[in-house]
């Protein structure tokens, strides 16, 4: 009995009505938006009211596997969950790893778009076809962990679970939706989205097989890429102690976030080698050849670079134990790492320069008070007095008046996830202010340049010659154009950026091997101009949400006025800030290379193109 | 007798649980992709913090072999290998027998899947694509002679 199965099942569940349909997607739609990040901002474009507000039932709620999700192909344990974020008011997508994406798809659905809310909490139940809406009453107001452990002892231990924690139901405006200890759709809010929805926990578990056009040359494929990649050596070394690697890096060069970056240096406290004396064994998520994730000594995992800064550094905890144990917290409650270690910074700030008292803020807030952090982390996300107003996020801006947006670092609307300070590398400064999402490193990351590579290197990788000096304002946009594209096309793969071209090292998976990869998986066929046009299309259309949502333009892709105006204090990279002019050379380099109108607006023709599309129907 | 045989080994501090072994069985010999098709498993808990490799041992006297109501498990004498057939009526005893684990069940087919070590290829594929070198197909001198579990039997 072989199966078969169309190449892209949606099924629409309306929790208003408790209907569930299934849809596929027709193979025109495939070939312009391929799967994962594409499809979710195809079908939120489709299904999303203009202007709704992002916590009713209007918002739409969409987790997509991507093309590549649960076949042999390396790192393919990926799916995106997307939205209108809660946070920024614009796209909220969050790709995120464990093993959900490929458990879902083996169940037989590549993507779920979730409309509606449900009356009381529900969960729904994936397994072979079938789709349930349960009764989540009982596993309402647990932790992450607590809800994950209750659903292997009810349904047993080999469902997959992601669920939101006691953030998401609260509807913090930054809580993230969580698999296992530590997988995260973390960024934009879109636990909050959930909690909304009163949707607890999404639960698969699937039997079937997911057809691969060409298994035996996927194994051989498999083999050989996993060998190629293998030889890297930022692989070798993620997989050794993970992230944490990058902050001896950063911290030499002084683009260390501390005390909401009004500092750049920070202990060595937080340097890989003393966070590994916290950690028992490295495991790796579905399909995973790297394996860059921490089992820690003090019950959960990670921490990630960007937990040790912004949780470490950022608010001024530099006991390693410590730093770990608050990651462990905010990964246990649903909050979203990245955004919770930037208020936290922020709200100290405004306590120092005045805008919060003791009286307001119910303590005194201060740098490096550990326990203060972690009452403050509890308050939250349980929302309680000064935590409650936090958990507005970014909107606070309007309520503590609007300089005092000038040291929040945000952008968008959504808080820089990346600790390293971008005073100093220009074209990671452009990356982060145009990216779609708001202040976010996954989406354009433009690091290499940091290496030091050769000029013949980087003129044969980014097509034209680059400027290999970082700081320099000259030919980046080139740099943040050729990466948003690739990762745009990685996360429509299913992918780990972590074995992508471009992301940490100038070799790895590139648009061959996602073509190679895509033909062995589902017989499809594209070429390497094909894929960067979807890439384009991808970013065009998370464009054309934002414009539609909130007006975003040129405006908006700017940076931390911080950034600007602040020079470094400290290391090598003493003095360094934006210079507004060679920022906006850049912008508009930036905007003629996607094609973008100086203000930064699409084409006519293009916003012609998307709606025609969205307009075809499904099957 | 015990026959020395070349088996599948795990060094489980090696595993990172990424299922490649069991996805890779999966497509070897069902050609879809899905890791709970795999005659191997990896049965992780990330809460419990364990990682176990569900490898058949192919016993000396093997549970499973006993279990099965319709006989179409089998122990080859020459080279120590237990298989099954599909003849399989999907009644599970193997799997409640074994003591491993590793009688994995093929739910859409309703049949009981095992390891054969592929001995129809160079080599079993779980090996060949652990990423880590978790997996070992190897002759090991320290063998015990007596089985370490001779488990439940219907003899």
């Amino acid at each position: 009995m072989e199966e078969t199965r169309p190449l892209c099942v949606n099924a629409v569940v309306n929790l208003t009505d408790r209907t569930v349909d299934i849809v596929e997607t027709p193979e025109e739609i495939i070939r312009n938006f391929v799967g994962g990040r594409g499809l979710n901002m195809y079908y939120l474009y489709k299904y999303l009211k203009p202007q709704a507000d992002p916590l009713s039932p209007d918002n739409v709620l969409i987790l997509g596997s991507g093309i590549l999700t649960g076949t042999l192909a390396p790192n393919t344990g990926r799916h995106s969950v997307t939205c209108k974020s809660p946070e920024s008011g614009i796209i909220g997508d969050s790709n995120i790893g464990g093993f959900l994406g490929p458990e879902m798809r083996f169940a037989g659905f590549d993507r779920l778009i979730i409309l509606g809310k449900a009356d009381k909490p529900v969960y729904l139940y994936l397994e072979d076809g079938n789709i349930e809406i349960r009764d989540a009453s009982d596993y309402w107001g647990l932790l992450c962990s607590e809800t994950e452990a209750r659903f292997h002892y009810d349904l047993g231990s080999d469902v997959e679970v992601q669920s939101i924690g006691p953030a998401g139901e609260n509807l913090v405006r930054f809580a993230c939706t969580r698999y296992g200890v530590k997988n995260a759709a973390g960024r934009c809010g879109t636990g909050a989205v959930w909690g909304s929805k009163n949707l607890k926990a999404v639960v698969a578990r699937g039997n079937r097989g997911l057809p691969v056009a060409d298994p035996q040359g996927m194994i051989n494929k498999y083999i050989e890429l996993r060998d190629y990649l293998k030889e890297s050596k930022v692989i070798n070394v993620l997989g050794r102690v993970g992230t944490p690697l990058l902050y001896d890096v950063s911290n030499y060069l002084g683009a260390i976030r501390t005390h909401n970056s009004q500092q750049t240096v920070f202990f060595d406290t937080l340097n890989a080698e003393e966070v590994h004396k916290h950690v028992e064994k490295m495991i790796g998520c579905y399909g995973c050849v790297v394996h860059c994730r921490h089992r820690n000594t003090l019950g959960g995992e990670g921490p990630e670079y960007t937990t040790e800064v912004l949780l470490g550094a950022n608010i001024g905890v530099a006991d390693t134990a410590r730093m770990i144990d608050l990651n462990n917290i905010v990964n246990d409650l649903g909050l979203d790492v990245s955004s919770t270690g930037t208020y936290l910074a922020w709200a100290i700030e405004l306590f120092e320069k005045g805008y919060l008292n003791e009286e307001t803020a119910g303590r005194v807030l201060r740098f490096g008070d550990y326990d203060m952090a972690k009452k403050l982390i509890y308050d939250i996300a349980y929302r309680k007095g000064l935590g409650d107003t936090l958990a507005e996020g970014s909107r606070l801006v309007q309520k503590f008046g609007p300089e005092t947006a000038d040291f929040l670092i945000a952008i968008k609307g959504l808080p820089q996830s990346d600790p390293h300070d971008v005073r100093y590398l220009k074209g990671f400064a452009l990356g982060i202010a145009t990216s779609s999402r708001g202040a976010d490193h996954l989406r354009s990351r433009p690091t290499l340049e940091i290496l030091d590579l050769p000029v013949s290197f980087t003129t044969q990788l980014y097509g034209e010659p680059v400027d290999p000096n970082p700081t320099s304002y000259e030919t980046k946009s080139t740099v943040v154009h050729f990466s948003e594209t690739i990762y745009a096309v990685v996360d429509c793969m299913g992918i780990c950026k972590f074995v992508c071209h471009g992301f940490n090292s100038p070799r790895n998976l590139n648009y061959d091997h996602f073509r190679e990869l895509t033909r062995l998986a589902t017989g499809l066929e594209f070429s390497k101009e094909e894929l960067k046009k979807v890439g384009r299309r991808v970013i065009d259309q998370e464009r054309l949400i934002n414009y539609q949502e909130k007006g975003i333009s040129r405006k908006d892709d700017t940076l931390p006025a911080r950034y600007f105006d602040d020079p470094m204090p400290s290391a090598r990279a003493k003095g360094s800030h934006i210079d507004r002019e060679g920022f906006n050379k850049m912008l508009d380099e930036y905007y003629d290379l996607a094609g973008w109108d100086r203000d930064g607006m699409l084409p006519r023709e293009r916003i012609e193109e998307l709606n025609r599309l969205r307009d075809l129907t499904d099957k | 007798m015990a026959v020395k045989q070349k088996q599948i080994y795990c060094r489980p501090s090696l595993c990172i649980g990424c299922r490649i072994c069991a996805n890779a069985c999966a497509l070897t010999h069902e050609g879809t992709a899905n890791p709970r098709l795999g005659r191997i498993g990896i049965r992780q808990n990330l809460f419990e913090r364990y990682e176990y490799q569900e490898l058949c041992r192919h016993c000396v006297e093997p549970p499973c072999l006993d279990a099965c109501m319709v006989g179409c498990i089998e122990k080859d004498e020459e080279t120590g290998i237990v298989t099954n057939d599909d003849r399989c009526v999907g009644c599970w005893m193997c799997v409640m027998v074994c003591p491993y684990g590793s009688m994995k069940r093929n739910l859409v087919k309703q049949m009981a899947v095992k390891c054969d070590q592929c001995q129809d290829l160079e080599g079993p594929v779980c090996v060949e694509t652990c990423p880590t070198g978790a997996l070992v197909y190897e002759d090991r001198e320290d063998v015990q002679e007596k089985p370490f579990f001779s488990g439940p039997s219907v003899t």
